[in-house]
């Protein structure tokens, strides 16, 4: 963290975040940041407290004590809404989709297009639907049924396709490519690459090892609601990032492994 | 695929929610069948006119009553609370305010009743059938406590001219000095029943607040987290019970004339029961005013075609239950496959 390449602010900063459900400690005094076109890898094993500070900072759940900034700026999340309003856009893991409405009505739910009279624009939210999503995935049609009839696929596609039509600054995705089959998992990866290179910054929480390392500039690493470190891609591998998500520490005589070579 | 052939498609080839409507339908034509062929009067203008009467109550309750169940909720209270928007209204009329406004402020009693519901439900997080349980009571114990459960009566001629006048209604005087009605007119219950139905569908089919109690239905937490107010949603659909109610409260009072701190007993699973068979789920995230409708209109003519026959009110009460019970069955079977 201390040669970083970056010269551009931090899109998000996260500062000191704690989180207390009664007596338990689900984050303690956790900090991280985010540079626009950098995807950090969020690790650590399930209820690690990763995806409750991923909650926090998309506004899902409010944090017990710490600060975000956003652009630099001191930023209230304590809604969904001011989370998008602040350009950070979520994928759960849930994929958080209403069942029983179509995919143009998910895509749009909370933000509907509507016409000069208030009313719901359903053509143009068709339209804008099957653009947005053709892209992410050519094949995809009986848009008008409700999303439940859909494969797990498409569902994804949707959940993803509502991130990133919004023009997002910061995309948390939680476990993105969990429910897809391979070509899917390529094509998340793909989409990773291009919105990095829009300047996209990208929290990427995940447990498949190989993503990490092809995708993640950076990781870091949560064990029992603290950060145990946060690392270059470079300067880890799988073993020394296992060994911090078990143990919470790094292994003995561990030197930045990027600097060696 | 152009939207426009995939809409076409599917009035082909129905899907589910229009596939219980069309079934709903059909069982109504059937009714309606069956009654005419057993009393030769049921099939009369007359009696189709007192049907709709009878039936603009409920399906003014239904409306309210769908919006909330789609959002996954139930509003038991609906009953209770158009009998306490009548008592308002009653109270006032006697306190010197004049009709049409002490009316609306009964209507403005049921809606803030409503309101009272959905923040019990929000903000306390008790269970719409806890909360709307309470509520019965509350409001029933009030209409009951305002007037010592006696009933208010010589209110005036305008008060009854909401549940009993019509439009286009023409009277001739015969020349024995009786009046001959001509044609008996469009009552306003009916009217109004047919307005508030279309304001409804608008509602929860165009406008954004609809969307949003179908999201909150179908998936209450995916909505919160797409940036949809859930709790504004939820209060806004227990309001619009409450206030369709007290809608209802002032057609039926009207009606009678007279305000009966002790009508409505018993309504509130009746709208309820108008929303199930009209294809609305207790779940969440499934019906329509239309459904509903239909729903409503199905509990009407079974008890006025019962009741032509012969059937005792106690009768009537099995078949009606039964009926509810089979339209669910059907539903679930549907779903199924």
């Amino acid at each position: 963290m201390l040669d970083q390449p970056h010269s551009p602010a931090p899109l998000v900063q996260l500062v000191d975040i704690h989180k207390r459900f009664g007596g338990v400690h689900a984050v303690e005094g956790v900090s991280v940041d985010l540079y626009p076109g950098e995807v950090v890898g969020v690790l650590g094993h399930n209820g690690a407290g990763k995806s409750c500070l991923m909650r926090i900072l998309s506004g899902a759940m409010a944090a017990t004590d710490g600060a975000i900034f956003v652009n630099g700026t001191r930023a209230e999340v304590k809604t969904p809404q001011d989370a998008k309003s602040l350009g950070i856009e979520t994928i759960y893991q849930t994929l958080a989709l209403a069942n029983h409405l179509d995919a143009p009505a998910n895509l749009f739910l909370g933000r509907e297009l509507k016409t000069r009279f208030g009313n719901l624009d359903e053509p143009r939210m068709l339209a804008e639907a099957t653009e947005a999503l053709r892209q992410l995935n050519p094949n995809f049609k009986n848009l008008r049924d409700p999303v439940a009839r859909l494969s797990g696929g498409q569902r994804q596609v949707i959940a993803i396709a509502r991130a990133i039509y919004f023009q997002a600054k910061v995309l948390i995705m939680d476990e993105p490519t969990a429910a897809l089959g391979p070509s899917e998992t390529a094509m998340v990866a793909d989409l990773i690459m291009r919105l990095k290179a829009e300047g996209i910054g990208i929290f990427l929480i995940s447990h498949d090892m190989g993503d990490v390392f092809e995708l993640c500039d950076r990781v870091m690493v949560m064990n029992k609601g603290s950060n145990v470190g946060t690392f270059r891609i470079e300067d880890v591998n799988k073993d020394d990032i296992l060994s911090l998500i078990v143990k919470g520490t790094l292994p003995e005589g561990w030197q930045p492994r990027g600097a060696r070579v | 695929m152009a939207p426009g052939a995939d809409k076409t498609g599917l009035r082909f080839l129905p899907s589910g929610a229009t596939l219980h409507k069309l079934s709903a339908l059909l069982t109504l034509v059937l009714l309606i069948g069956i009654f005419a062929f057993t009393s030769p009067a049921f099939l009369s203008v007359n009696n189709g006119l007192t049907v709709l009467l009878q039936t603009s109550v409920i399906a003014l309750l239904a409306i309210g009553m769908t919006m909330v169940i789609i959002t996954g909720g139930i509003d038991l209270s609906v009953g209770s609370v158009l009998a306490l928007s009548g008592v308002v209204a009653g109270l006032l009329i006697k306190a010197g305010l004049p009709v049409y406004p002490a009316m609306m402020a009964g209507v403005i009693a049921g809606g803030l009743c409503g309101f009272a519901n959905g923040l019990i439900i929000t903000k306390m997080r008790i269970t719409p059938f806890v909360a709307t349980l309470g509520m019965m009571l509350i409001a029933r114990g009030l209409a009951l406590q305002l007037t010592g459960a006696a009933p208010i009566s010589r209110l005036g001629d305008a008060f009854g001219q909401l549940g009993n006048g019509a439009l286009f209604r023409v009277v001739e005087m015969q020349a024995n000095g009786f009046p001959k009605v001509i044609f008996p007119g469009i009552p306003y219950p009916a009217i109004l029943l047919l307005i508030m139905a279309l304001v409804g569908a608008y509602l929860l089919n165009k406008r954004q607040v609809g969307r949003h109690i179908f999201s909150v239905g179908s998936n209450e937490e995916a909505a919160h987290l797409s940036g949809v107010n859930v709790h504004r949603t939820k209060i806004w659909a227990y309001t619009a019970s409450g206030a369709l109610a007290g809608l209802a409260g002032m057609v039926l009072m009207s009606r009678l004339s007279t305000v009966q701190p002790n009508e409505g007993v018993m309504y509130e699973l009746d709208a309820i029961a108008a929303s199930v068979i009209g294809g609305a789920s207790l779940m969440g995230g499934v019906g329509s005013i239309s459904g509903s409708m239909i729903g409503a209109f199905i509990i009407g003519v079974l008890r006025n075609g019962l009741n032509m026959a012969g059937t005792s009110a106690f009768i009537q009460q099995i078949i009606i239950g039964i009926v509810v019970i089979v339209a669910v069955y059907i539903d679930q079977v549907r779903n199924k496959t």
